[in-house]
């Protein structure tokens, strides 16, 4: 009989968790501490469950710093506060598509900044696309920039591959500096990507183009320096491995398509651990009349520490975590091309982040877990940012993980030459 | 060009062309890969009634005038009955685990295991679902169909499903 034994470890379980309470005081609220496998049930309504199973396991552990709720409301400026604010009741969204519609015209606006809900009601059928609404422009404010960073693939003996790319991005939509005078293309942004290191990768390039409309599709061209020749790819491939990485070009921000693709649907509100480099903004340095240089420290990760406890991919330097409240959303496309069925995301009710996300394929398997960190850029009250600077992919189906960002260097620049987005820098990138 | 190099070259285009049809062009004749059919056969508006018994407690969905409520007519928040029957409509097993298990409790079937019936109306029974435990990665859930023996595996969506249902249950204890 099996019942019997399991019935027994189970009472143990529960009367050892029990009695390890009563061991220690509840994790203090002013104070940094450490949820690790020991007080794993610390840490129970604060994380998603696939990750908890790896914290009980002594994969993870988790450094949480105290956060003064005020002040992390202040790492978004002043400014940006003031035209959220000034946004109540401009805007509604089209039923069919989730598209952002000015009350006014009935149209697509012409051009928005701030968050566009300011208050999200919970029991809106609506909520779940007006949260990525607000997701999308919370981190829109920089209007551009870039840096250059890896991506490490990592199993349990290891990294066993490492890229190295840039990016640079521009906006047209959510810029803090206001609305630019041109948009021929009706853009809401745009960005250029190439994989520099190694050699087998390198040259490899993408232009996309994001149409600020409720129902283009992205035009994304890939170019191959052994062929010399961009060609266009289906916007689907957001979900495809990079690089047969366990990373996905869908896991910048957690999300990267446009607001449109998904069905989104709120089930649920927590508080959450949420991994930033710090709670409080970093300084931007001015290095020309529009750019602006950040700074931020490298996170090693257990493969780069002979010795270190934990999953070879777990960040073991300079991370920390925050309790923040969230939205649970659901998202799901329709495109018979996107790889992902049923995602669940975790947003922060004020600041729009989305810190974790859960991947089921379209078969209902639930196999992929990223974690978002972020960091802040802040120098007054008219300006600020909000980086993606960490994804922790961990492909729980095959136990392996990519590592994605990390940079140590980065810039916000807000005066790009929109001509620098196009097919020729493409074709030229390896010349 | 000679008569005999014509010929050769004739030779070769045709042994092209027919690796071309029967290596590559030609349509496979072999039988179609049928289709594995989702859990639920109907439309989730044909579903009259949901029960999810576990541990001794039973949760029970009646759509009445296009809502649902529990047997004593209160409510359900927000859509996860819905949500649960989208879901069923659409999930496949993913493959059969064992045909014949010696031992059912291996996957978390016991006699008391969780069960879920989704019925049409006049108690139709549509669906009948032992539902075990998560298999070691979490990527699915064994599960029995009523009436068989294989243990099959469900994704892991449906864990998440039942979860939700759990939380917008009109209250605690709604047997």
């Amino acid at each position: 009989m099996k019942t019997a034994p399991r019935l027994g470890v189970g009472l143990l379980a529960t009367l050892l968790a029990g009695a390890s309470r009563l061991a220690w005081p509840a994790p203090p609220t002013d104070q940094p501490w450490t949820l690790e496998a020991g007080n794993w049930q610390d840490g129970k309504d604060l994380l998603p469950e696939p990750v908890l199973k790896h914290l009980q396991k002594g994969d993870y552990w988790f450094k949480v710093v105290p956060v003064d709720a005020k002040k992390f409301h202040d790492n978004y400026a002043k400014k940006f506060w003031d035209l959220t604010a000034a946004n109540e009741g401009k805007y509604e969204l089209d039923e069919a598509t989730c598209g952002l519609k000015d009350k006014a015209t009935g149209k697509n606006p012409e051009f928005v900044v701030g968050l566009p809900f300011p208050k999200v009601d919970p029991n809106d059928p609506q909520a779940g696309c007006k949260i990525a609404w607000n997701f999308t422009f919370a981190g829109s404010g920089a209007g551009g920039g870039g840096a250059t960073f890896t991506l490490n693939g990592v199993d349990s003996s290891g990294e066993f591959r490492r890229i190295k790319a840039f990016v640079h991005t521009m906006g047209y939509q959510g810029r803090l500096d206001g609305k630019l005078k041109d948009n021929p293309e009706k853009l809401e942004g745009q960005g250029v990507t190439a994989a520099l290191e190694p050699q087998d990768v390198e040259g490899f390039s993408a232009l996309t183009k994001r149409y600020w409309d409720w129902d283009s599709q992205d035009a994304i061209w890939a170019y191959v320096p052994q062929t010399r020749r961009a060609r266009r790819v289906n916007a689907a491939t957001r979900s495809e491995p990079v690089q047969g990485l366990d990373i996905f070009a869908d896991d910048l921000n957690c999300y990267g398509g446009k607001v449109e693709y998904y069905k989104w649907k709120l089930v649920g509100q927590g508080t959450i651990l949420a991994p930033v480099l710090k709670p409080t903004p970093f300084q931007m340095r001015q290095v020309n009349p529009s750019r602006y240089v950040v700074e931020t420290p490298y996170m090693k990760a257990g493969y780069e520490l002979p010795g270190s406890r934990g999953a070879p991919w777990w960040i073991q330097e300079n991370l920390v975590f925050v309790q923040r409240p969230v939205w649970i959303v659901e998202g799901q496309s329709s495109d018979p091309y996107y790889n992902f069925g049923k995602v669940i995301m975790y947003f922060d009710r004020e600041m729009y982040r989305i810190y974790w996300k859960l991947v089921h394929n379209r078969a209902g398997e639930y196999f992929y877990t990223a974690a978002c960190g972020y960091h802040f850029v802040k120098n007054d009250e008219t300006f600020s940012a909000v980086f993606p600077n960490l994804v922790i992919g961990v492909n729980d189906k095959i136990n392996r993980a990519a590592l994605g960002g990390r940079y140590q260097s980065s810039f916000i620049e807000r005066n790009w030459d929109p001509g620098y987005f196009s097919l020729r820098t493409l074709t030229h990138m390896s010349d | 060009m000679t008569v005999r190099g014509t010929a050769l070259l004739v030779g070769i285009l045709a042994a092209l062309l027919a690796y071309l049809w029967l290596g590559e062009i030609r349509p496979r004749s072999g039988p179609a890969r049928a289709k594995v059919p989702a859990l639920l056969a109907v439309p989730p508006t044909d579903v009259a009634r949901i029960d999810l018994e576990e541990h001794g407690r039973r949760l029970v969905a009646i759509r009445r005038d296009g809502k649902w409520v529990d047997a004593q007519g209160r409510p359900w928040r927000g859509d996860a009955v819905g949500d649960l029957l989208d879901t069923l409509g659409t999930l496949s097993p993913i493959m059969v685990v064992d045909p014949d298990p010696a031992e059912p409790s291996d996957y978390g079937l016991e006699p008391d295991t969780p069960r879920l019936r989704v019925m049409a109306a006049k108690g139709k029974e549509l669906l009948s679902l032992e539902i075990g435990e998560r298999n070691p990665a979490w990527t699915g859930l064994y599960a029995r169909l009523a009436g068989q023996r294989e243990v099959i595996l469900v994704g892991a969506v449906l864990h998440w499903e039942l979860e939700k249902l759990r939380d917008a249950a009109p209250e605690a204890e709604n047997s």
